[in-house]
């Protein structure tokens, strides 16, 4: 598989497609893309999950957005049929733009979601929570107990509310909530408790460096101004419309006092990392063609947005007008699929 | 290695020590066995040896105690970790993270342990406990015997002196136990690690430890001794310990092959059998309380059970065994209707679980689940029984008899979460069985008991067989099925393999048998009152 990094920022470029699109024969390409990813990610990574239930969900999102736009946008010239006007919101001409409108609409939201279970399926979230800075850490780790431990809930609920149902338990009212809650949070705490006693006893929590009463005081006073800098650029920014670079340039400069404040707060924790993470040539091109993608994205938007957009409303014609150059910077999305081998890694 | 002086501690809220001027030495390289029955402060005085008791329970702390020339109050367990590896009985509750590897390094990591070294560890650990092929697993796929194994090598990679274990296998079958012990009894042969292990199954582990501490608990002093030394003396032992001493066997045995030798000699004294043959499964009449017939069901499109066959009279006691995934839980769902068969008949008390009512069903039923945990949520014994009375529709009170004979009169109202493990097991039956229903299921009825719990639990279920109560209990216990059940189900693969009179089943298997009948390979010999009945010593 990929470098995290390489692969969070192939999300990232991917995941802007849909966001800024707004066109049903790029976004129909970049779910073929997505697809192809997918179809060559679950070979070589372990634990690919089901790529079905994205596909429920996205077919269920889909459904549920095309009569909202259909039912509440009376405008356009092919009527398809009418409801009486007088009832609220519903009312009015039933027009097939509108439909289709609301099949662009879902179309967007189910590519987003197929781009992300095929980022999914080739994520490992133990090794993207590593990204997280070193003083973060514990943040991290958090994290990734609650993933282990609300299956676990999951799993003794259903146990629970089984044992119950046979002992005749029946619901009826909030005071039948007890014989199911009761026990599993009991039982939760009891499992936090053994988990917390495990992690102790592996000396979790400890070796964080000792530091003199300056430098402490230096790192915080540095946070301070760092999110003081970073507040004034931001009403800089929005109160001020004339002198927007300035706005600009007060946040990158808390944004760079802020990370230079993490970086030696975690130089401050003793700890080391086991993963190397390689970083492989494939890492290079997946970066080179994500950067590419999102760059000429964010070209088209600044300088022709048009050509990012359809709409089905009368005066454009309903069949959509398609750029060859932006259709071949959409297949960029594949390009994981040609650099993955077929074999195992 | 492990020294310990008047050694007395005191649970925060608690009104007398759990441990009470215990001195203790352990040395480099033994294998020590603690046991004791539940409640006796084993745990407490495992956790003393890495700091979590006192820093992680707080309490009254005294006497002195030294690991590794180290104090483990001073130290704390975080430090403690260096020296000691410590191992829990729930094989789910101590994992951080996902992947096997990740779990792996996760001490060595706290540590900023260099990165080279903690390759090397991850190697030396994968191999030493012959586990390198779920490198790449998530925790969540492994089996229990695998989760624990793992769980060792992740203690194992800070290379600590010592390694702990809290009855690292109450909560497995027996194989998986087996591969876990296995790896412990290595650990100790081939690297001289000093290993402290507190565990039930006597059985399995007699054998190897090199001496075991008895804790009796209730302020009485612990023995200390050779394996056959404290054995002598202690009363909860193993069923082949047991023979032998009620047959003054010297010296004891710990193992089938020590004790064949007395049992040919016992046969040659003269062992005068009392007649009783091999009893055939008695068909009294045609109405059965439980009858399934080809059932097949399939979960996540494989089939779980396929075409089982069943037939359950009134008043039978019914063990299902076999291996994990054999299909013996689904078989219980099915027959209390939570799940549908997908092709095949279930009736329960002649109503067929795919058209009668849940509630009719259940009526007729009471289940015990493997964690009894999972039932108790009242304030007081009493409200538990209360509740099912009343969930049943049934008058409240009228359960007195059932309390006297489970042994929980005295507890009737106290908080069940407070009892312990045996009395927690008993009150769990015990609020099932409030509403007196036909048919009993147990699922696993015997983890984290001892001897005398286990006792206790067969002569209340054969009670309960006499009043013509039908007890289906699924269960890895082979000596619990050899002492209470008279017919046994054995299941493979969602098949039904050998159903047949608990004697024949076992005598004619090596692996479902009590280790009397091992011994004697007869089937009129399943339990230890089965020869001494019969012998005139």
């Amino acid at each position: 598989m990929f470098h995290p990094l390489a692969w969070v920022l192939w999300l990232l470029a991917s995941a802007s497609l849909p966001l800024l699109i707004q066109h049903p024969l790029y976004l129909l390409l970049t779910i073929g893309a997505a697809w192809l990813v997918y179809q060559m990610v679950r070979r070589v990574s372990p634990q690919a999950a089901l790529w079905g239930s994205f596909i429920k969900l996205a077919l269920f999102v889909w459904v549920f957005t095309v009569p909202f736009n259909a039912l509440s946008v009376h405008f356009g010239e092919i009527v398809l049929f009418s409801l009486p006007s007088d009832w609220p919101i519903i009312g009015g001409i039933i027009t097939l733009e509108a439909v289709v409108q609301g099949l662009l609409g879902g179309l967007k939201l189910v590519t987003l979601l197929l781009i992300f279970a095929a980022f999914n399926s080739g994520a490992d979230h133990y090794r993207l929570l590593r990204l997280t800075p070193g003083f973060l850490y514990q943040m991290g780790v958090i994290t990734s107990i609650a993933v282990t431990f609300v299956p676990q809930m999951m799993a003794a609920g259903q146990e629970i509310r089984e044992a119950q149902t046979i002992r005749g338990h029946r619901f009826r009212g909030l005071r039948d909530l007890l014989p199911l809650f009761v026990p599993l949070l009991t039982g939760g705490l009891e499992r936090a408790v053994g988990l917390a006693e495990s992690m102790e006893s592996r000396g979790f929590g400890g070796n964080v460096r000792a530091v003199s009463y300056g430098e402490e005081l230096l790192t915080k006073l540095g946070t301070l101004i760092a999110l003081l800098l970073a507040l004034a650029g931001v009403l800089w920014y929005s109160y001020s419309r004339s002198s927007v670079p300035t706005g600009l340039a007060l946040m990158g400069l808390g944004a760079a006092l802020l990370s230079g404040v993490f970086w030696r707060l975690s130089s401050r924790v003793e700890r080391t990392r086991y993963r190397r993470g390689l970083w492989r040539r494939r890492d290079t091109l997946l970066t080179l063609s994500s950067l590419a993608l999102g760059g000429g994205l964010l070209c088209i938007w600044l300088m022709q947005r048009s050509l990012l957009h359809y709409s089905p409303y009368p005066p454009n014609p309903l069949w959509p007008d398609f750029n060859a150059g932006l259709g071949l910077l959409t297949l960029l999305v594949a390009v994981p699929a040609l650099l993955l081998e077929k074999k195992h890694d | 290695m492990i020294k310990v002086r008047k050694l007395s501690y005191q649970y925060p809220e608690s009104s007398r020590p759990v441990l009470q001027d215990l001195s203790l030495d352990i040395e480099e390289g033994e294998f020590l066995l603690v046991i004791g029955p539940s409640g006796s402060g084993k745990s407490t005085l495992l956790r003393c040896f890495n700091g979590l008791v006192p820093h992680f329970y707080g309490g009254q702390f005294a006497g002195e105690l030294r690991l590794c020339g180290q104090d483990p109050v001073a130290v704390e367990p975080r430090g403690m970790s260096r020296y000691v590896g410590f191992v829990f009985q729930e094989p789910e509750a101590q994992f951080v993270v996902e992947a096997v590897e990740d779990e792996l390094v996760f001490a060595l990591e706290n540590h900023a342990l260099p990165q080279a070294t903690m390759r090397k560890r991850v190697e030396e650990v994968l191999d030493q406990l012959n586990i390198a092929h779920l490198r790449g697993r998530r925790v969540s796929t492994l089996s229990g015997g695998e989760k624990q194994r793992v769980a060792i090598a992740a203690v194992l990679t800070l290379q600590p002196q010592v390694l702990v274990l809290d009855e690292p296998t109450s909560q497995l079958d027996p194989q998986a136990a087996e591969e876990v012990l296995d790896a412990l009894v290595r650990l100790n042969h081939d690297l001289g690690l000093t290993i402290v292990l507190s565990e039930h199954r006597l059985e399995r582990v007699a054998q190897y430890a090199d001496r075991i501490l008895y804790m009796p608990g209730q302020g009485q002093q612990p023995i200390l001794g050779s394996p056959r030394q404290v054995l002598e003396q202690v009363d909860l032992t193993p069923p082949l310990v047991r023979l032998g001493k009620a047959l003054g066997w010297k010296p004891l045995p710990l193992t089938i092959k020590e004790a064949r030798r007395h049992a040919k000699r016992l046969k040659v004294q003269g062992l005068k059998v009392k007649g009783f043959g091999v009893e055939g499964v008695k068909v009294k009449d045609k109405s059965f309380s439980i009858e399934v017939h080809d059932l097949w069901y399939a979960y996540n499109g494989h089939n779980v059970l396929k075409g089982v066959d069943l037939e359950i009279s009134p008043g039978e006691f019914v063990a299902v065994m076999g291996r994990n995934g054999a299909g013996k839980t689904t078989l219980l769902k099915q027959i209390v209707g939570l799940l549908k068969p997908k092709q095949g008949r279930v009736e329960v008390m002649g109503l067929n679980t795919r058209q009668a009512d849940q509630q009719a069903i259940i009526a007729h039923i009471g289940y015990v689940p493997q964690n009894p945990s999972a039932l108790l949520f009242a304030d007081t014994v009493r409200q538990e029984l209360d509740f099912t009375r009343r969930s049943r529709g049934m008058a409240l009170g009228g359960y007195g008899a059932l309390l006297e004979t489970l042994d929980l009169s005295a507890h009737i109202d106290h908080y069940p979460r407070d009892l312990s493990v045996g009395e927690r097991q008993r009150t769990a039956l015990a609020a099932v069985l409030a509403a007196d229903p036909e048919i009993i299921l147990l699922d696993e009825p015997t983890r984290g008991l001892d001897y005398r719990q286990k006792e206790a639990l067969a002569a209340f279920l054969q009670r309960e067989k006499k009043r013509g109560r039908t007890v289906i209990m699924v269960t890895h216990d082979v000596e619990l099925v050899a002492s209470c059940a008279d017919r046994v189900v054995l299941m493979g693969d969602g098949r039904v393999v050998v159903d047949g009179p608990t004697r024949a089943v076992m005598t004619d298997s090596l692996v479902f048998a009590s280790q009397v009948n091992k011994l004697f390979r007869d089937a009129r010999f399943l339990t230890v009152e089965d020869v001494l009945e019969n012998s005139q010593v």
